[in-house]
């Protein structure tokens, strides 16, 4: 909101230079965004929070910056109301909805010239950025800035049967407001009507129909107290924001009406001529009184830490313009808060008053004792592993959006899982709750790709939602994604590309280094986003918590992928449900360990961890380890079959192995390879 | 006549000596003089035995002095060669250490993460608790225990984002206050950082969700003081031991009295920058004392207890440390971008 420095001085003596007064109303909770300085005059720019409507005037600063200089409020010139002729006023004024209206005035002038406003008042409304429209309407803008009442003005001569009255509009009524915008009304809405129509949008906008123009002569003044949930309701529906709604939404002076009145009355004469007809119709509902607010000096001092006395505290509330009450005892007081300040109403809200004018600067800092130790949540050191694993194995952290694309969602749901969906997005493709991360990762893959990042490794932790019926359920999930060359093409040789086992890998280091050591990853064809020959399912002890593997080419081409990309899903609070096994030491060998190679033909059907878990079914204490170091799958083997080379590591604990005892032991192995996979030695 | 046959020899091992230039003669003439089994002088030694005292006494020495003699002049030879191998070898094997180094492809941490991470060091030293809420709220979470009215602005269909069962994705962290106050009684002090949605159209300097961090302390006797304090120990932390900081009323539905909080800028320290906009001050974010509504809600009597809560914006931090002029890069994960932090 704009105020004009000079403005502000017709209603208090300002003793210090523009700078120094924004400062000081920042520091009272006025906040001043800048300070513009126009034709000689300096017009200060304030950031309002809503709770302080009472400042949407040059009235309300001019109070506030008073009681800051502690300087009077200069009375405000009464203004002259010179009424002619008949005493009764020539309209009428109904008022059928007073819940939505507890208080509307009107007034009559009869013949205005409706022309060009006075200079200085166009520069003053223009240094508002208020544009001048004509004596009249200009007026009303000028008493707006003035006083924070919104008015408007009828030509007196278009309201049918000369009458104003307040009702909810009929359920679609229309109304061409003053914008020559149709409005189709609600019965929720209340609108000024004539005897015929509405002509006027309570609180918001007047209509085309009944506007000051150049051939008005008589005019009807409105200045009114409307519902501020009523006109802010109508506004929203409309899409609607002015000056007068934005004010009255807030919640104006329930007081000030009258006086508002008076003051645009005489300035109209003033400007436009004619004359003040009749006496101001006064339509007030009862309206609930406020009750008094008691505040304990005690309380203050315990909230704030600052001590201030009682003589302290009643200056602040009679400069804030408050009605002091007879005391009830010593520590404290009572106070009826002026009709303009409506956020005030609980011994909080005169807390904050006294500290704000004390100063905020006079907080003393202090650190609240009596803490007990902090801690992070309980999995944070398993996620702090987790995301050190993954970026030192050239995975960059990715956030995306919670919401994405319903349709890409589906097709990327391992789990089927239905999502919940947004009333209103901000972007309607994009108005699905994820139910997998896998979207917002593919899709920074495809931005990647297209700006020349082709090997990628991106990993995100975050919430899934699914809709379970009652209250939806958030999952937090891993996912991973990876595509391009291994490392980085350079003077050491291009990177070979990335493929399945890199993807495998990373998810074993993790596993590794949050000490589940069971991971387990078993062929799966039935995960409609992955290739079904290159897919997995993970399962940690026992339980299913994810899937890894080459994305469905089909899905591959609806992301226009032309390299293989490698996903991974994961579901975080299972893994992290599972213990972690704690590092036990073991006595590092006493005896030798030898080593035997193996290099076996088996069938291409017969799986690496059939292999590997029938060798070690064995039970040969003394095989230590079996690694596999070579796949060979060359055309001058027959066909169908592959070949294993492996490596084992014999060792006893307690003595050196003679060359019998592994020739024993190797023995086994060979023969029980033969007889279960019909593995032939090479 | 044996003197002479040693002048002949050193004369001969003298001329043999001259001639050496590898490293393999070198070896030979040390075998063929000083060798164990075949060695001329070897042979000169073994005859001392077959002379009279007198002579053998004199050959001996003599015999002995030429045998030093030779022992240091292969020597000397053979570590000659031996360097001259070893300064060759130095040499070819010389690489380029200008080469780009070989790196393991190395990831990053979101600039979010970092951010979080920083701040809730802070706190948990400072003995709060992270804690954690739902991202997916109800009214009464969202909205009504935080006495936000039922016709505040906020909850409109403009700002909140709602879902077709009517739930709200959560404006603010505030809501964990009223999670954590209702899992535990005070005295508690709580740290809870997340994403909240806001119904914003994207532009540099807006996105549609983005990341709060919610701080509360309830106990007994809290002051604007207190908050004060503490959050001047946060900034003094998280920007340098230098960041003063300031507090200006302010007004929140969920606190009474508020205030927002500025600290000095980090870049230029108050005097003005681009940063800070040439004010000096850079937002931190909104703070109060809670209001007696909220404690009222979740059934904490306002008058025995009082406390503070603070919400500051991770991506506005985030924008201002790394100097970001876009924060919708923050959610786009271009690898470009990402890779820019640590």
């Amino acid at each position: 909101m704009k105020i004009s420095y000079k403005w502000l001085a017709e209603f208090v003596d300002v003793d210090i230079d523009p700078r120094s007064l924004a400062e000081q109303l920042t520091m009272v909770g006025l906040a001043v965004d800048g300070i513009e300085e126009i034709g000689g005059d300096h017009i200060i720019e304030i950031d309002l929070t809503s709770n302080r409507p009472d400042c949407l005037s040059h009235l309300g600063v001019a109070r506030e910056a008073g009681v800051i200089m502690g300087k009077p409020l200069r009375e405000a010139v009464p203004a002259q109301i010179d009424v002619k002729g008949e005493s009764v006023s020539p309209a009428a004024v109904d008022v059928l909805d007073p819940d939505l209206c507890p208080r509307y005035t009107a007034r009559v002038i009869r013949g205005v010239k409706v022309g060009p406003s006075p200079d200085w008042m166009v520069r003053r409304l223009e240094a508002l950025g208020q544009r001048s429209i004509n004596n009249v309407a200009d007026v009303t803008n000028y008493v707006l800035h003035e006083l924070g009442q919104p008015l408007h003005a009828f030509d007196f001569n278009c309201l049918a049967g000369r009458r104003i009255i307040v009702r909810r509009a009929v359920a679609g009524e229309t109304l061409i407001t003053l914008d020559g915008i149709e409005r189709v009304l609600n019965d929720t809405m209340l609108v000024i009507a004539d005897a015929d129509r509405a002509v006027a949008l309570a609180g918001i906008m007047g209509g085309a129909d009944t506007e000051i123009t150049d051939a008005t002569v008589d005019v009807l003044l409105e200045s009114a107290y409307f519902n501020p949930a009523s006109v802010r309701r109508t506004a929203r529906i409309l899409g609607m924001n002015t000056e007068a709604s934005y004010r009255f939404e807030r919640g104006i002076d329930y007081d000030i009406a009258a006086r508002a009145s008076d003051r645009a009355a005489a300035l109209i004469v003033e400007t436009a001529g004619g004359e003040i007809v009749g006496e101001l119709l006064d339509a007030r509902a009862q309206i609930e009184a406020r009750p008094p607010i008691t505040l304990r000096l005690d309380r203050f001092h315990h909230l704030t830490g600052l001590n201030v006395g009682m003589a302290r505290a009643k200056e602040i509330f009679n400069a804030l313009g408050m009605e002091i009450l007879p005391l009830k005892d010593d520590g404290a007081v009572s106070v009826k808060s002026p009709s303009w300040r409506i956020d005030l109403a609980i011994e909080e809200d005169l807390i904050e008053e006294i500290a704000r004018l004390e100063g905020y600067d006079r907080l003393v800092p202090t650190l609240p004792g009596g803490a007990g130790a902090g801690s992070y949540q309980d999995d944070e050191a398993a996620r702090k592993t987790l995301r050190r694993t993954l970026i030192a194995t050239g995975f960059h952290e990715a956030i995306s959006f919670s919401f994405v694309n319903g349709e890409t969602d589906a097709m990327l749901s391992g789990n089927h899982e239905s999502g919940l969906v947004l009333t209103n997005p901000v972007d309607e493709t994009q108005s699905q709750m994820r139910t997998t991360l896998l979207g917002g990762l593919l899709s920074a893959v495809e931005l990647n790709i297209n700006h020349g990042t082709r090997n990628i490794r991106l990993f995100e932790i975050g919430k899934c939602f699914l809709d379970d019926g009652a209250r939806p359920v958030e999952i937090e999930r891993l996912a991973l994604v990876m595509t391009g060359a291994r490392n980085e093409l350079g003077w050491q040789g291009a990177g070979e590309r990335l493929d399945f086992y890199d993807l495998k890998g990373t998810i074993e280091s993790v596993g590794e280094n949050l000490g589940k050591n069971s991971l387990e990853f078993s062929p799966t064809s039935d995960i409609g986003y992955l290739h079904p020959g290159r897919a997995a399912v993970i399962s940690l002890a026992g339980n299913k918590i994810g899937f890894a593997g080459q994305l469905h080419p089909r899905i591959a081409a609806h992301f226009k992928f032309k390299q293989p990309v490698f996903a991974a899903e994961l579901d975080f609070g299972a893994i992290l449900q599972v213990p972690g096994l704690e590092p036990r030491y073991r006595p590092l060998p006493k005896f030798p360990t030898v080593v035997r190679d193996l290099s076996v033909l088996v069938s291409d059907a017969v799986s690496w961890a059939e292999i590997e878990r029938s060798i070690l079914g064995l039970n040969i204490g003394e095989l230590v380890g079996v690694r596999l170091f070579d796949v060979y799958t060359g055309s001058e083997l027959p066909a169908g079959k592959r070949a294993l080379a492996l490596s084992l590591r014999y060792r006893a604990e307690e003595r050196t192995l003679t060359e019998q005892e592994i020739g024993d032991c190797h023995g086994r192995v060979v023969s029980m390879l033969a007889r279960e996979f019909a593995a032939e030695l090479r | 006549m044996e003197a002479e046959r040693l002048e002949q020899l050193r004369a001969q091992f003298s001329a043999e000596a001259a001639g050496i230039d590898s490293e393999s003669a070198a070896s030979a003439l040390r075998d063929r003089w000083t060798g164990r089994k075949s060695g001329l002088l070897t042979a000169e030694m073994k005859t001392l035995g077959k002379l009279s005292p007198d002579v053998r006494r004199e050959f001996g020495l003599q015999l002995n002095a030429l045998k030093d003699e030779v022992d240091g002049r292969i020597a000397e030879l053979l570590s000659g060669f031996g360097a001259r191998r070893e300064a060759e070898q130095l040499v070819r094997e010389r690489i380029d250490v200008t080469l780009p180094g070989r790196r393991q492809s190395s990831g990053r941490l979101h600039p979010i993460t970092l951010m979080r991470e920083r701040i809730e060091e802070i706190f948990v030293s400072m003995g709060y608790t992270i804690e954690d809420g739902p991202e997916i709220e109800t009214d009464f979470y969202n909205f009504d225990a935080l006495n936000i009215p039922p016709s505040h602005p906020a909850r409109s269909s403009q700002d909140t984002l709602y879902l077709e069962n009517g739930l709200a994705l959560r404006s603010q962290t505030s809501t964990v206050q009223i999670h954590a106050m209702q899992r535990r009684r005070p005295p508690l002090r709580v740290i809870a950082p997340g994403r909240v949605y806001r119904r914003d159209t994207p532009d540099a300097t807006h996105n549609p969700m983005f990341f709060q961090v919610e701080g509360l302390l309830v106990d007994r006797r809290v002051t604007l003081g207190d908050l004060k304090g503490t959050l001047g120990e946060f900034v003094r932390r998280m920007f340098g031991p230098g960041t003063r900081t300031r507090f200006r009323p302010s007004y929140f539905p969920f606190t009474e009295p508020s205030a927002e909080v500025d600290y000095s800028c980090f870049k230029c320290g108050g005097a003005g920058c681009r940063i800070c906009k040439g004010s000096g001050w850079i937002e931190l974010g909104g703070s109060g004392l809670v209001h007696p509504n909220v404690l009222r809600a979740v059934a904490i009597d306002p008058e025995e207890f009082s406390g503070f809560a603070f919400g500051l914006g991770i991506d506005r931090m985030c924008g201002l440390m790394y100097d970001l002029d876009d924060i919708r890069l923050l959610y786009e994960n271009d690898a470009r971008f990402l890779e820019q932090f640590r």
